[in-house]
């Protein structure tokens, strides 16, 4: 718990030092989230479009698709562009997030979600739509405003497509 | 060129659609019928054995998936307790990724003994717009479907459980009442279709 603690403060110190956590590689994992913390953590990403992923290491698609991500954000961040990812893997599979992250090194933050909770709740609050399948994804634009999701791999040339749509207007 | 500007456009468009956010099914609708081979190669039809039972519970069901994993013992025990008093479990793997050696060696492996089918083309997986393991369908003797969603809301702890839901959808319609939760929704692995 203190170590979540310790991490989720570099995060902070990150974001409100000036510093930015997308564009380096990230070895661990930004802190644990729930519902409220991930429109948080969107809400503080105003001004930029914001991609967010759900995934679990276990899940074969949402592994194969990871790559993909990281060039998505290595090639638009200069634009604007914010991927965030959480880790739906059980409390027990933590160990396995962590090498994940350690040996991918995505240059974008990613959270674990936090336990306890209906998971129902944290689905819905995240999209009324999902019914619970990984991977998913959602994109919000500059304004915060959620502007579509993704139910399985991302269509990445279409969803870059989108993006880039979204970060031609300021 | 640029007549064909906005047709590109919407063509896109259209593509990201498809690969966007599919319906939820509705409860109280028919449930589509199928008639699928059992990995012991017997026939299996959804609306006979709807007919002869007092519901039939279809899950979709994987064996690498740990979500569904996590289930095996609950769907084991849940399939037996439920058989005396008139509903039939049956699962239904519909992933492009596992063959029916693997389900028939997983069914032994954690003693799950009722009716259990590959879903091939994941046709059955379309007709229910099932999108991920585990996810169960209760089916009325009308045919109709009862419940959609999940086993319960906690796949790491049976023994922390407190929205039994399928359990309590069960109850409900064996008791003539309405189900009080008809919908819910849990994380689960994506369908791996063809």
């Amino acid at each position: 718990m203190k170590i979540d603690a310790r991490r989720a403060m570099i995060a902070l110190l990150f974001v409100f030092g000036g510093g930015s956590l997308w564009g380096e590689a990230l070895t661990q994992l930004a802190g644990e989230i729930d519902a409220a913390g991930l429109r948080e953590a969107v809400a503080r990403e105003k001004g930029h479009v914001v991609l967010v992923n759900f995934w679990a290491t276990w899940c074969v698609p949402c592994r194969e698709e990871f790559p993909s991500l990281a060039r998505l954000q290595e090639r638009n961040r200069s634009a604007g562009l914010r991927v965030v990812g959480v880790s739906t893997d059980f409390e027990n599979q933590r160990p396995a997030v962590e090498k994940f992250l350690a040996e991918r090194r995505p240059p974008f933050p990613n959270y674990h979600r936090k336990k306890g909770g209906d998971d129902q709740a944290f689905i819905d609050a995240v999209d009324s739509r999902w019914g619970g399948e990984l991977p998913f994804s959602v994109l919000y634009d500059r304004s915060g405003r959620k502007v579509r999701a993704f139910s399985g791999k991302l269509p990445i040339s279409a969803a870059e497509r989108e993006i880039r749509k979204l970060l031609a207007n300021p | 060129m640029r007549l064909f500007r906005p047709i590109l456009v919407l063509a896109a468009l259209c593509a990201l659609s498809a690969a966007a956010v599919a319906a939820t099914p509705a409860v109280g609708a028919a449930a589509p019928d199928f008639q699928l081979t059992t990995i012991d190669g017997k026939s299996f039809s959804l609306s006979s054995e709807a007919k002869s039972h007092k519901a039939v519970v279809v899950m979709f069901i994987s064996t690498q998936c740990p979500y569904s994993n996590a289930y095996n013992d609950r769907m084991r025990d849940m399939a037996s307790a439920y058989a005396s008093k008139g509903v039939l479990f049956v699962g239904i793997n519909s992933n492009k990724n596992e063959n029916s050696a693997t389900a028939s060696s997983h069914a032994k492996a954690h003693g799950h003994t009722f009716p259990i089918m590959k879903d091939p083309g994941n046709k059955v997986a379309d007709l229910y717009d099932a999108q991920h393991t585990p996810t169960v369908y209760v089916v009325d003797p009308q045919g109709k479907v009862r419940y959609e969603g999940r086993i319960d809301e906690n796949y790491e702890d049976p023994a922390g459980v407190t929205s039994p839901d399928l359990k309590n959808a069960l109850d409900s319609l064996l008791a003539g009442k309405p189900v009080a939760k008809t919908v819910t929704k849990a994380f689960g692995c994506s369908i791996k279709r063809v």
